[in-house]
């Protein structure tokens, strides 16, 4: 019995970490699976989002999910300014991207992530900060859950499933789809690939700031200037499991990545279950390079 | 085109090597440890420029073979008192095994999907050596091999002759051709009878050879092996930068992009540490999105008279 | 030089058959013409035979030696060279080094650089693309890119060439002239071809024998002029292309 619990709340906790792993990712999916690039400096923004929303309990007394709302409107600025400077010349006026700008993108983005990891050591100094935030805990039969992560919870399956039914229900949602078929059909939809492309940017960087900003309460002493670099691979990884572009697959890759690691750690130790998890982005790519589920 | 016969850029190269051999006994010691540092980087640049340079696939997680090489130099050296230079050899074969036993699965992945695979096994193999007590897991290897400068620079010396001879034989000949085939169309080269996958990965072997080796000699001058600093990605992303820089695939670039990036952040050391990557962040940043030829291309294309010389 | 066969070629795409046991055979030296209406198979067929794509079942013979099992680098260093139906030239190397690399990699292996540039320029002056040689290949035109391939299929020392649609999207005397010019090299260089077209016009001029493949099935074979005048030709692929008059 005491067993079949502990299973259970490993099982739990997994998934809840899961979540908010899934809404840290969600941003670069949608990125990915739209404009067709990936942000090697996916990590910083998640960084900076986490950063937003530290200062904002600093000095605004802000809890983290209010601080992702905060985090969510800015990345909008964020974003739009990201497609103009790194992207927009790759893709103006293109069918599609060629393998070339993909490499343009990948090398662009990685002298971003950089620049902006050993910029916010110099801004915010490289100690690790975190935010004291303790809503109580619920009782669920046997199990004790932390309020804060189960709101995180909520609130991280909410932001996936708002961004599905925008992209099926709403006419510039549509467009951002057919700008993810193919860029010549935006326009057939009478949609201006440009501002498609840049809103669709926009979204993703908003989701990945307040991704990183309901990623403060998993980490209650883990914001650092260098975490992109855990956390951009943790991205990767979820969406090549869930697929590129099938906005459901950031849950699928975040659930399936949440509980590998949450029920490794209870035979092997933290490290080798992270390094497992890691390594399960080969044979996905070898053998179902369209994500774990068709 | 490259025609048989050696040109500017190989006697250049050779006449710097040469006076590199005689440098270490006009000047101090502190200038040879600068200099030191400067071949130890040079030799990452050319290692990184055999597979991301000459085809275009990035290797994000390229700090794995540095990493293999300083633990194959450090465990030998520790636990079999294993003369170092033997220890280097012993790294660049380990390094070159890995690169072909990782590179036979993700060469078959293109584009980001490359990058991203070698990204996330440089994190693995990180997570997988802080368990492994045999490597001293999170506290590494502390050895205690003495202050050896002359033997240092000679080896790393010898690292890069190979290196850039290595380089310039292959951009010369036939398989730079068919190498410049498969980074501008895998699939047309293919069809033009080029081997594809037995030719990326003997750069992928080349590559994780000598990052194996570059590495041993790494473990040898701190004279010790730590997981974090050994693992570290700014590795890969400090070898990245120098051949973006410098130009990527040439045979000058890689050199060119270890003293532009190495010499000013020796000096920014002294200032503020992490300066320097902001600089260098901020300079890849422009030049992929601006100048993507690097130093060297860029000079070729705008200059006739450069592009007969640089190669 | 060896005759390439193909023996009872079938291929499925996720329950979709493209083609149906299709049997084909080309004689040393000779020019077989393949046509059919688009999505008849005729693409699928060339890439089994040239390496790009594995058979469901059934073979493909160079000789005496199966080849449908080898990777299509290993099938061009065997002599079965083929072009691409929209260019692929290496954008950034010049129109000599595009060739140069055919001479070197193709089944004569060639090691030299300068003897392999040497046969390109002799490739690339009898295809009468001199004036291109130093360009980069982006810079061509569609034609000349077209051009280009055929010269890297040559370059590579195929005895087998398959031509994927190079006669495709020509004015008339553009087609006049590119007919002259093929013969003109078939002159010189010796070599068995695979004409796949959707235009008949050029395929009836050229080859001495057709096959006509409709969904996945060899429907006709013979002469260019028993095959216009079969009635199950002029039903499945006349009858529904109208603006391909034949000659």
């Amino acid at each position: 019995m005491v067993a079949l619990a502990v299973i259970l709340s490993d099982l739990l906790f997994g998934m809840m970490l899961g979540c908010v792993f899934a809404v840290v990712a969600h941003g670069l999916n949608l990125i990915w699976g739209v404009v067709k690039v990936v942000n090697i400096a996916h990590g910083e923004f998640i960084m900076l989002g986490a950063y937003g929303a530290y200062f904002l309990n600093v000095f605004g007394g802000f809890n983290p999910l209010l601080s992702a709302v905060v985090d969510g409107a800015l990345g909008i600025f964020v974003g739009y300014a990201f497609y103009f400077s790194f992207l927009h010349r790759e893709l103006r006026g293109k069918e599609r991207i060629t393998l070339r700008s993909e490499m343009v993108t990948l090398v662009s983005t990685f002298g971003l992530s950089l620049f902006m990891s050993n910029l916010a050591v110099v801004a915010f100094t490289g100690d690790f900060v975190g935010i004291n935030w303790s809503p109580g805990t619920v009782a669920l039969g046997f199990l004790e859950l932390p309020l804060g992560a189960l709101y995180v919870t909520i609130l991280a399956v909410l932001i996936i499933s708002t961004s599905v039914v925008f992209l099926d229900r709403t006419y510039i949602g549509n467009a951002i789809k057919a700008y993810s078929q193919d860029i010549t059909a935006t326009q057939l939809v009478g949609a201006n690939p440009t501002k498609v492309a840049s809103l669709a940017t926009a979204l993703g960087f908003s989701i990945t700031m307040a991704g990183g900003a309901l990623l403060t309460v998993w980490i209650p002493t883990g914001i650092n200037p260098y975490m992109g670099a855990l956390y951009a691979p943790i991205s990767f990884v979820i969406v090549v499991l869930g697929g590129p572009g099938k906005m459901l697959g950031s849950l699928l890759g975040g659930l399936t990545l949440g509980v590998v690691i949450d029920v490794l750690q209870a035979f092997v130790p933290v490290s080798l279950a992270y390094a497992v998890a890691f390594l399960l982005l080969i044979p996905v790519l070898l053998f179902r390079p369209e994500g774990i589920v068709k | 085109m490259r025609i048989a016969g050696l040109g500017v850029t190989f006697f250049g190269l050779l006449a710097l090597m040469l006076l590199l051999l005689i440098l270490p006994f006009a000047f101090p010691f502190s200038t040879s440890v600068i200099l030191i540092n400067l071949l130890f980087y040079t030799a990452l640049a050319y290692s990184i420029n055999f597979i991301t340079g000459m085809t275009g696939y990035v290797s994000f997680g390229h700090v794995v073979f540095l990493g293999i090489g300083a633990y194959a130099l450090g465990a030998s050296a520790d636990v079999y008192g294993l003369d170092p230079v033997l220890g280097v050899l012993l790294g660049a074969a380990l390094g070159l095994v890995f690169a072909l036993a990782i590179g036979l699965v993700t060469l078959r992945f293109r584009g980001v999907y490359f990058a991203i695979s070698t990204v996330v096994i440089a994190l693995a193999a990180l997570n997988i050596v802080l368990e492994l007590p045999q490597l001293g897991g999170s506290q590494g290897i502390i050895l205690n091999l003495g202050f050896q400068p002359y033997s240092w620079y000679y080896t790393i010396w010898g690292i890069v002759l190979f290196e850039m001879l290595i380089t310039y034989y292959i951009n010369r000949g036939k398989l730079g051709l068919g190498i410049r085939a498969i980074k501008s169309d895998e699939d047309a080269a293919r069809s033009v009878g080029v081997n594809v996958s037995a030719l990326k990965l003997y750069l992928f072997g080349l590559s994780g050879l000598f990052a194996g080796a570059g590495g041993a000699v790494f473990a040898w001058t701190t004279s010790g092996v730590f997981p974090y600093e050994t693992f570290s990605l700014t590795f890969s992303l400090q070898m990245l930068a120098m051949i973006i820089i410098g130009g990527v695939g040439t045979s000058l670039g890689p050199i060119l992009g270890a003293v532009v990036v190495y010499l000013p952040s020796y000096y920014f050391l002294t200032v503020a540490i992490g300066t320097q990557l902001i600089i260098i962040g901020f300079a890849v940043v422009v030049i992929a999105l601006f100048i993507p030829e690097g130093i060297v291309g860029t000079l070729k294309r705008r200059s006739a008279s450069l592009r007969e010389l640089l190669e | 030089m060896p005759t390439l066969r193909t023996e009872a070629v079938s291929k499925e795409f996720g329950g979709v058959q493209a083609l149906k046991g299709v049997t084909i055979s080309l004689p040393a030296g000779s020019t077989l013409g393949l046509i059919g209406p688009n999505g008849s198979g005729k693409t699928t067929l060339l890439n089994i035979i040239a390496g790009l794509e594995k058979p469901t079942s059934g073979a493909v013979m160079l000789g005496e030696t199966r080849i449908d099992h080898l990777p299509a680098n290993a099938i061009v260093k065997l002599g079965v060279a083929k072009t691409h139906q929209i260019p692929r030239p290496f954008a950034e190397m010049t129109t000599r080094e595009n060739v140069s690399v055919a001479v070197m990699y193709g089944r004569r292996r060639i090691k030299d650089t300068k003897r392999s540039l040497n046969e390109a320029d002799r490739l690339l002056s009898l295809l009468g693309m001199d004036a291109r040689r130093d360009l980069p290949a982006s810079s061509l035109t569609v034609q000349e890119k077209k051009r280009l391939e055929l010269a890297r299929a040559l370059a590579t020392g195929a005895e087998v060439i398959l031509l994927d649609e190079v006669f495709a999207g020509l004015s008339s005397d553009e087609l006049r002239d590119s007919i002259q010019l093929f013969r003109k090299i078939r002159g010189e260089v010796g070599f068995s071809a695979l004409i796949v077209e959707h235009v008949m016009g050029a395929v009836l001029t050229l080859a001495e024998r057709v096959v006509v493949l409709e969904e996945g099935a060899k429907i006709a074979e013979g002469t260019p002029d028993e095959v216009v005048h079969n009635e199950a030709v002029i039903r499945a692929y006349l009858g529904f292309e109208e603006n391909d008059s034949p000659g």
